[in-house]
């Protein structure tokens, strides 16, 4: 039946090609692809580096939040908690709606108390937040 | 012609794989698509958690940085000074990417500082830090 088949019906041979390589190509493709699906969603929080020109104009308008090695966080002068971050840099904000955070970091400082710091800012509605290191 | 193809006879012996294929195909193209090649950092580090942090779709380079101040990327760790040829070689690859530093919490601010130094020297303009969200509160 099968030597029957080759011989009598070539002209039905070339009608369909043979889709089985193809599938089979295209099928490892596809598995390789789901394979290498990474879905992976970071949650971050954008915070800016100082740039040369900004330090020298934006420095008039912006509200400074130091933290300190000890993780205490000062804002003029004080050391506030830092529950009171938000309530401070709320006020600041509404007396110059134009101003942005500048965050001044200790080098030691523990980089949990900078994002909670910047969750804070972020919660008083300011998303302007440019962060900077200092000794 | 066509009649004679379809007898029983040669009915059975295979199946029509033409929508399987186009199944197939379309499933392809999706993950094609949706594939995003992140480049992941290869250490465990506990972010610091915040009410606002917001999902970003594209952060596709993530870099961590542990507790004691090592610097891990692309399931390496790396110095501070190969960091930036590494990033460049990683921008021109795909210039649209964008970088999310995941820090330890109890990690030093310094280190993150230079770090957003260097990726920015590198050329990738949008660096964010990474946060575990929060419920509000």
């Amino acid at each position: 039946m099968r030597l029957h088949r080759h011989t009598a019906e070539t002209h039905e041979q070339s009608h369909g090609i043979d889709l089985a390589p193809m599938l089979d190509f295209v099928l490892n493709l596809l598995i390789f692809f789901i394979i290498i699906a990474v879905f992976v969603k970071e949650s971050s929080l954008m915070v800016n580096r100082p740039t040369g020109e900004q330090a020298t104009q934006s420095e008039s308008t912006s509200i400074p939040i130091q933290i300190l090695a000890n993780s205490e966080i000062w804002i003029e002068g004080r050391a506030v908690d830092l529950r009171a971050v938000r309530a401070n840099v709320e006020r600041m904000y509404a007396v110059n709606p134009k101003s942005g955070v500048l965050i001044i970091a200790d080098r030691e400082a523990p980089t949990g108390l900078l994002v909670q710091v910047v969750d804070q800012v972020h919660l008083g509605n300011v998303y302007n937040i440019t962060f900077s290191t200092a000794e | 012609m066509p009649l004679r193809r379809h007898t029983p006879e040669q009915e059975d012996h295979g199946i029509d794989l033409a929508p399987m294929l186009d199944f197939v195909l379309n499933l392809l193209i999706f993950f094609i698509i949706t594939t995003s090649f992140v480049k992941e950092a290869g250490v465990v580090v506990t972010r610091p958690g915040a009410t606002t942090a917001e999902q970003r779709e594209s952060g596709n380079i993530l870099i961590a940085i542990r507790e004691n101040g090592e610097v891990w990327m692309d399931r390496r760790q790396m110095d501070m000074r190969t960091l930036r040829p590494a990033l460049e070689r990683l921008h021109i690859e795909r210039p649209d990417d964008t970088v999310v530093i995941i820090a330890d919490k109890a990690s030093q601010a310094g280190v993150v500082a230079q770090v957003m130094d260097e990726v920015t020297k590198a050329g990738i303009k949008e660096v964010s830090i990474a946060a575990a969200p929060e419920a509000t509160g």
